[in-house]
């Protein structure tokens, strides 16, 4: 018995230690550490971000973008025309099967995206 | 979290903290470096680190604590998490710098043999000064047993040595602590710590 409470006591004495007094300092220096550590990985993230944007754009461009996009722009008011027969009063449609509507599902597919890189970015 | 002030992190638990730090939060851990950070550096100071290499190891130990946040899940004490990971650590410096295998040679080499001190002047019992008539090999085991928390068995496989050698170095430390922190009891008995 005797022996197990000098081993409790051997435990509260290695647990009851003082401060020492640099201890502020000692914390401040590893919240900073955690704080650059943090900003480098948010330019590493950006950098990463901003090179996958060109080479997507240059493929894009490589891709010939413009002459497809004209394509399915015509292709769609087309379909649009062959609609506005079917249901020849709603506006809704005819805009969106103009080619508008390509472009609004472009501008929604990127917001799409910056939601998802923004989720991605907030889970690193 | 946004909004909450270094003043009113003071308030929280060491889990709520632990919380925070895994959302993200840097001066939640910040807080909980102010509390625990001393009493990681005194646990590397007596595993026999000099100052200035504790804090290093300290400072190592507590960002990887903080890396690995998220398995902390406050079953036990945040400090005894802290100073497995620190002890681990301390441990990998020593045997990359191949400094560790001294300990298996390290018999009956004490630091310093002196009596006196014992009993610091404001009566408290002064553990350092108990541990440094300790071998190096002894003051390690104990340190890393009552000091960090770990078992014989993994105080055994982290030190790279037989697990009986650790309960020798183990026994003969309390042997000698017993007698200089309360010489009035004497140095028998077995050390029973019974978790290896």
């Amino acid at each position: 018995m005797a022996e197990i409470d000098f081993e409790r006591r051997l435990e509260r004495l290695f647990g009851g230690t003082p401060d020492l007094p640099d201890a502020q300092a000692f914390a401040d220096r590893i919240e900073r550490r955690l704080n650059r550590g943090w900003t480098a990985r948010r330019w590493l993230i950006g950098a990463a971000g901003l090179a996958g944007g060109v080479i997507g754009a240059s493929q894009l461009v490589v891709s010939n973008l413009g002459q497809r996009v004209a394509d399915a722009e015509q292709s769609a008011r087309t379909l649009g025309q062959g609609l506005a027969r079917v249901t020849p009063s709603s506006d809704v449609l005819s805009v969106l099967s103009g080619g508008y509507g390509l472009w609004v599902a472009v501008g929604l597919a990127v917001l799409l995206m910056g939601f998802a890189v923004a989720r991605v970015i907030e889970e690193l | 979290m946004s909004g909450v002030n270094q003043a009113s992190l003071a308030s929280y638990h060491d889990v709520e903290l632990a919380a925070f730090a895994a959302a993200g939060e840097r001066r939640a851990f910040g807080e909980l470096v102010r509390r625990h950070g001393s009493a990681v550096r005194h646990l590397l100071r007596r595993m026999g680190a000099q100052a200035a290499e504790a804090d290093d190891v300290a400072q190592d130990a507590f960002l990887a604590a903080f890396e690995r946040i998220t398995e902390f899940r406050g079953e036990g004490a945040f400090a005894g998490w802290v100073k497995k990971i620190a002890a681990r650590q301390y441990l990998r410096r020593l045997q990359r710098e191949k400094r560790l295998s001294a300990y298996a040679e390290a018999e009956g080499q004490i630091q310093d043999e002196g009596e006196a001190g014992i009993v610091a002047p404001e009566g408290r019992i002064d553990l350092d000064e108990g541990l440094k008539a300790l071998s190096a090999a002894e003051r390690m085991c104990v340190s890393m047993c009552y000091g960090a928390g770990l078992s014989h068995g993994e105080a055994a496989e982290a030190l790279r040595l037989p697990l009986g050698t650790v309960k020798s170095h183990v026994k003969r430390g309390l042997e000698k602590l017993r007698t200089r922190l309360a010489p009035g009891e004497g140095a028998r008995g077995d050390a029973r710590r019974g978790n290896g």
